[in-house]
């Protein structure tokens, strides 16, 4: 019985991480135009059309990683699209999302029928999907092999991302600029930095990421497209966004819950809940740190007691 | 920065017969408005050259040309010796330029040292190298004796350090040349007379500095040259040793201006706003307002006179229900206001011009009408059971624009059309028709021109002759004087002392604004120690 | 001098005579709508198709006929709903983004209540589109509560409230409901709850009038009334009505709430007035669309119909266009997004952008 708890444990680690790698690559994404600023809504849309053109530049090039970049190139487009709207015409962030979103859905159906013939999904032989890597030295401890080997690439790069975006952030030039675009961009623009191209680069990069996770929708574990595939964790990521204010490290933590509500429900549904109401659980679970997170976050009515009215005065000479 | 050991040391006076700066015809309009009309001065090397003027007298958008982020329409701008197009700041800064703005533009949540190095980091294979950034930011504060903590937050710190900070991040990037607006405007007189003592080395180290003011006698104290601006126009540039205060008045003002207390009858109201023992925070959860209690009653006008950020916003705030009180209790006529929220303070008695009109006082998308009603869309006969009725309130705006002299094409032209000084009125002809017995009036005359500025204090005096009890808050001390029957100073977040207007002297109220008690040395500082 | 003079030159003295607000929308709106057609002109030439051939088949399934008449404002009518849902939330300066979960959630606790009770006529329609205002209203009150108590970003909150009603109601109507022998739908209502159909040839109804009464009585509102005056200066600066005395967050709390309320009507009025049941999936994108309609109207309930009317056209002629063309009905969805994203670049947010609202609110 031990055993078989542990292998339940183990498996529910593993199924965790893979189901946290999509969302995760797409938060990613979004902490460049958290930090530069931005609201960015769109990063559900520009998933989406990453899967689509994903699965096209997969059959197009016969390869994975061909696959990978056309998606990338596809969620760009998006991305750039967003951010002259929003930087350089001034239009409304949410407004614009929302519309980007829109157009991502209608245009993969609409593609999906003109160029397959068939509505909702494509699945094709053709579509070249990544293999899982197994890592040599890991694969061999028992145990420790089910949980950090044999994830397809995108999930190693999604953890290792982090810890770059972390590096871009805190430890290089452009990552500094990015964050103090979005903290004060009249300082900024006093020091020769341009806001505007900050904002353009940002939303770049972010399309960048939200295009690999869109890869990994339909080239992960799954090879194949079907509509609305990024089903709302573009919407998470950004709930994720707002709670961990684009932190790298809290982005991370905020997507493990996620990915482990997802698990979990996955495996809700093997043990014969209804599929529907399991599907809800990683939405109510955003709701739920969404709401918590920004109650803990409020503005305190502070109310002065004796102690703080005389330390401060102490203070105060 | 090794540039600086090939200057000559320079004495104050008898400086080289070199100018670090020269600028010549130059002109700038907006439209049809001049600001710089044929502008020519000189700025000799190693000396410190006020450039005095009224506000709107265009000192700021000359020294915004000098630097770069201006384009001026004629003229031209001559550096050592040299002719020079000044297309931009980064231009203005490989010239040995630098420039510190009024309004600070520092990143709060980053350390002094990123703050000194934005925009020009140091790097070490690819990466931000932050001990060498917090290595020279420390070599520089000690070679300038400007003191900060390299690695402090920058959110943590006061405005004066901030300051020091800006002057470090010119200092940096190689300035010869400092450009400083308004520096002083934000510092205690301490601070202020320790940034002078800092400027003054800077030119004994063979550097120009080059200060915007309006203090005169700051002018007097530390400049080397003053040039007067008055109306875009160059007044004149004379050594200050061969000007009097006097003469500098004459020449800024181009006639005698004496703001002269007004008549005014004694009346004795009963108390119509009293704050006890009222404390609060602000927006960082820091105290900002420390046991204040006064009273106002009605028929007066107490002003309240401080240096910028010492609380009067946050009273303003607490006052109109717009901020939380931690601690205290306020009555305004007859009723505790302190957990109020704004329009219970209104239908307690208040009527409020904010400050910060242009966010606050306005609605700029929406009609002047649409304007007028706020705060009494509820009151009949604005309204009648919960139906606005538009044609009083038309009838009643038109009226308004009359009286208040608003320049407007009638009661439906939209406020993001009118001026700086028409917007300011519609606000005033909003909270002065209420007839309400408080009048909270905070900065009237911010950005209006002298002429309107008559017209606004004639109608505070109104308000007061019949009867409504006004407290005024200004950073214009003169405003202050003129209008005010006590007045209260504010340092700290705390009511430093009061004094009575028809007696009190300007050094009087400058010691209070600098924190130092009249009654008892209870506050000796730092400065004044050492 | 350079600021008082300078912007002394501003006054109306010399402006022009502004061009009316509406007039400027409506300008603004059919540029943006020839760009959008641009748009899909070119994805219709992708699918293989003449691009003329697939406009003039939408048209017709259109406007071909007065039974296609009918259908296009069918399909009018919950995106009429939905749009006012929107527009409530809008012109307070909030976004509804949630108006589809709401518009899932009335439609099926309306059909709820007319599967589940036997009640007289007038009385069992009355208390079906009760329960759908009821359910629209539950769905937002959480949303609409941290909003209003602690500013929890409430687009966000409603967008994931969507994905988690959709799922629910097809829960309820597969699991508990199911219609034995049917697939995916509940038991039909009984016709005491069913709203009265216009003609004998279309599933047409009563909702279309509650919808403009809706558009109506809600401009009437927010022009005439105290309440609806102080709304919209919310929306506008919503510092300035808080110095005026607007108490922010109760009004942001009953906006959300009223705006959910009509969301829920929205659905309502679709399973009582067209479906007579609910059926999963039974409204794909209605509740998007009305969000779409609002921000095209700028806010603006007159003109939400207009663009509601037009979206609804679209949807019928789109229809027809599947069947005889290559093209899918989802270019018509690709067009409404150009539509939206031209309008947002020139026209809608330039207003917005000027309020104090559009650049607090939209930073984390």
């Amino acid at each position: 019985m031990e055993v078989l708890g542990d292998i339940f444990n183990l498996a529910l680690i593993a199924a965790t991480l893979r189901t946290t790698a999509p969302i995760l690559l797409v938060a990613l994404g979004g902490t460049f135009t958290t930090k530069a600023g931005i609201f960015n809504i769109g990063l559900e849309g520009q998933m989406l059309i990453a899967a689509f053109f994903a699965v096209l530049g997969s059959i197009w090039t016969s390869s994975a990683i061909g696959g990978v970049l056309i998606g990338m190139m596809a969620a760009m487009i998006f991305a750039g699209t967003f951010s002259l709207l929003v930087v350089t015409l001034r239009a409304n962030e949410v407004v614009v999302g929302l519309a980007l979103n829109i157009l991502a859905g209608g245009l993969t159906i609409s593609l999906t029928k003109a160029i397959f013939g068939t509505r909702g999904s494509i699945v094709n032989p053709d579509i070249v999907g990544f293999a899982p890597v197994n890592i040599p030295i890991i694969d061999d401890i028992p145990g420790l092999d089910r949980v950090l080997s044999g994830y397809t690439p995108l999930v190693y790069l999604a953890f290792i991302l982090v810890f770059v975006v972390w590096i871009i952030f805190y430890r290089t030039r452009l990552g500094l600029h990015i964050r103090v675009t979005g903290e004060k961009p009249e300082a900024a623009e006093a020091l020769g930095i341009n806001p505007n191209t900050m904002q353009h680069i940002a939303s770049l990069m972010c399309g960048a990421l939200a295009g690999i996770a869109g890869a990994h929708l339909s080239l992960g574990y799954i090879t194949m497209f079907a509509e609305n595939m990024s089903a709302g964790r573009g919407f998470m990521a950004v709930a994720v966004l707002i709670f961990s204010n684009g932190d790298p490290v809290k982005v991370l933590l905020g997507c493990l819950l996620f990915g482990f509500s997802d698990a979990m429900a996955l495996r809700l549904q093997t043990f014969g809940f209804p599929s529907y109401l399991v599907l809800t659980v990683p939405y109510i679970v955003t709701l739920a740190a969404l709401f918590m997170l920004t109650y803990r976050q409020r503005p305190k009515i502070i109310r002065e007691t004796l102690e703080s009215m005389s330390l401060v005065r102490r203070q105060e000479p | 920065m090794s540039d600086h050991q090939g200057f000559r040391p320079t004495p104050s006076f008898g400086a080289p017969m070199t100018n670090a700066i020269e600028m010549r015809g130059v002109s700038k309009r907006f439209g049809p408005v001049i600001a710089n009309d044929d502008v020519s001065f000189a700025v000799k090397k190693g000396e410190i050259h006020a450039i005095v003027g009224e506000n709107g007298a265009g000192k700021t958008t000359l020294m915004n040309i000098l630097f770069g982020l201006y384009h001026p329409d004629t003229g031209e701008i001559i550096i050592n010796g040299e002719k020079v197009e000044v297309d931009s700041p980064r231009r203005a800064i490989s010239l040995g330029l630098g420039m510190v703005h009024q309004h600070f533009k520092l990143v709060p949540s980053l350390t002094a040292a990123d703050n000194v190095f934005l925009g020009i980091e140091k790097t070490r294979n690819g990466l931000i190298d932050h001990a060498a950034q917090i290595a020279q930011t420390r070599e520089f504060s000690e070679k300038f004796g400007l003191s900060v903590d390299p690695e402090a937050i920058v959110a943590n710190l006061s405005v004066g350090i901030e300051q020091r900070i800006e002057i470090l991040k010119v200092l940096v990037r190689g300035a010869e040349v400092v450009i400083l607006d308004e520096p002083t405007a934000v510092l205690t007189p301490q601070e202020s007379r320790e940034l002078f003592r800092t400027l003054r080395g800077f030119t004994d180290q063979g550097m120009t500095v080059i200060f915007i003011s309006h203090h005169l006698s700051e002018v007097m104290a530390v400049s080397d040259t003053v040039t007067v601006l008055r109306d875009g126009k160059v007044v004149g540039t004379r050594p200050t040793a061969e000007l009097g205060e006097d003469d500098l008045v004459r020449m800024m003002v181009g006639r005698n201006v004496s703001f002269s207390r007004r008549k005014r009858p004694r009346t004795d109201g009963e108390r119509i706003l009293s704050l006890k023992s009222i404390w609060a925070r602000d927006n960082r959860g820091l105290p900002a307002l420390q046991d204040v209690s006064f009273d106002v009653h009605g028929g007066e006008i107490v002003g309240i006179v401080g240096v910028d950020g010492n609380g009067q916003t946050e009273l303003a705030e607490v006052i109109s229900g717009l901020r939380h009180v931690s601690h205290g209790e306020i009555v305004l006529h007859g009723q505790k206001i302190q957990d109020g929220d704004p329009r219970l303070v209104r239908h307690a008695g208040l009527a409020h011009v904010p400050a910060d009109r242009l966010h606050r006082g306005v609605d700029k998308a929406d009609t002047i009408s649409g304007n007028i009603l706020m705060g009494r869309q509820d009151e009949a006969p604005w309204s009648s059971r919960g139906v606005i009725n538009w044609r009083y309130v038309r009838e009643r705006t038109e009226e308004l624009i009359k009286r208040f002299d608003i320049r407007a094409n009638g009661s439906r032209t939209l406020v993001k059309t009118l001026s700086g000084g028409n917007m300011q009125k519609v606000v005033l002809a909003r909270e002065f028709s209420r007839a309400m017995p408080f009048l909270l009036v905070d900065q009237p005359t911010r950005g209006v021109d002298i002429g309107a500025m008559e017209g606004i204090h004639d109608e505070i005096m109104r308000q007061r002759n019949e009867g409504a009890a006004v407290l005024l808050i200004s950073v214009q001390l003169d405003e202050i004087m003129t209008l005010a029957d006590r007045i209260l100073v504010m340092f700290a977040g705390t009511i430093a002392g009061e004094v009575d207007a028809d007696t009190a002297t300007e050094d009087e109220i400058g010691m209070l604004m600098a924190g130092r008690n009249l009654s008892a040395a209870a506050a000796p500082t730092v400065n004044e120690a050492s | 001098m350079s600021e008082q003079s300078e912007t002394r030159e501003l006054t109306p003295a010399k402006a022009p005579v502004a061009m009316p607000e509406w007039l400027h929308s409506l300008l603004g709106t059919l540029l943006a709508i020839s760009i959008a057609l641009l748009g899909g002109a070119v994805i219709a030439i992708m699918v293989g198709e003449s691009p003329f051939h697939v406009f003039m088949t939408l048209l017709r399934g259109a406007f071909g006929g007065p039974d296609r008449i009918a259908g296009s404002l069918l399909q009018s009518t919950p995106i009429i709903i939905s749009g006012i849902a929107a527009c409530i939330a809008f012109r307070g300066g909030l976004f509804n983004i949630g108006v589809e979960g709401q518009l899932y959630m009335g439609g099926f606790a309306a059909a709820w209540v007319g599967f589940s009770f036997v009640l007289p006529a007038p009385l069992h329609l009355t208390l079906g589109i009760a329960a759908a205002i009821a359910a629209g209203a539950l769905w937002i009150l959480i949303p609409a509560f941290f909003r209003a108590r602690y500013g929890t970003n409430e687009v966000v909150s409603t967008i994931l409230s969507n994905y988690v009603a959709i799922l629910l109601t097809s829960y309820f109507t597969i699991f508990v409901f199911k219609r034995p022998g049917g697939w995916s739908e509940t038991a039909p209502i009984s016709t005491t709850a069913e709203l009265p159909q216009l003609f004998e040839f279309s599933r047409l109804n009563w909702g279309l009038f509650i919808g403009v009464a809706l558009a109506v009585g809600l401009h009437m509102f927010l022009t005439r009334t105290t309440a609806g005056y102080s709304m919209c200066a919310m929306g506008s600066n919503p510092k300035f009505a808080e110095y005026g005395g607007v108490p922010i967050r109760r009004n942001v709390f009953l906006i959300l709430l009223c705006s959910g309320a009509v969301g829920g009507l929205a659905g309502g009025v679709e399973t009582l007035g067209v479906h007579h049941r609910f059926m999963e999936g039974f409204a794909p994108g209605f509740g998007f669309d009305g969000v779409i309609a609002a921000l095209l109207a700028n806010g603006h309930p007159i003109l939400t119909i207009f663009t509601a009317l037009f979206f609804g056209a679209l949807r019928a002629g789109s229809l027809l266009m599947e069947v005889e063309t290559n093209a899918s009905r989802e270019l018509i969805t690709v067009v409404q997004a150009f539509i939206i994203l031209a309008v947002s670049a020139q026209l809608l947010v330039r207003r917005r952008r000027d309020s104090q609202a559009g650049e607090r609110r939209w930073k984390y």
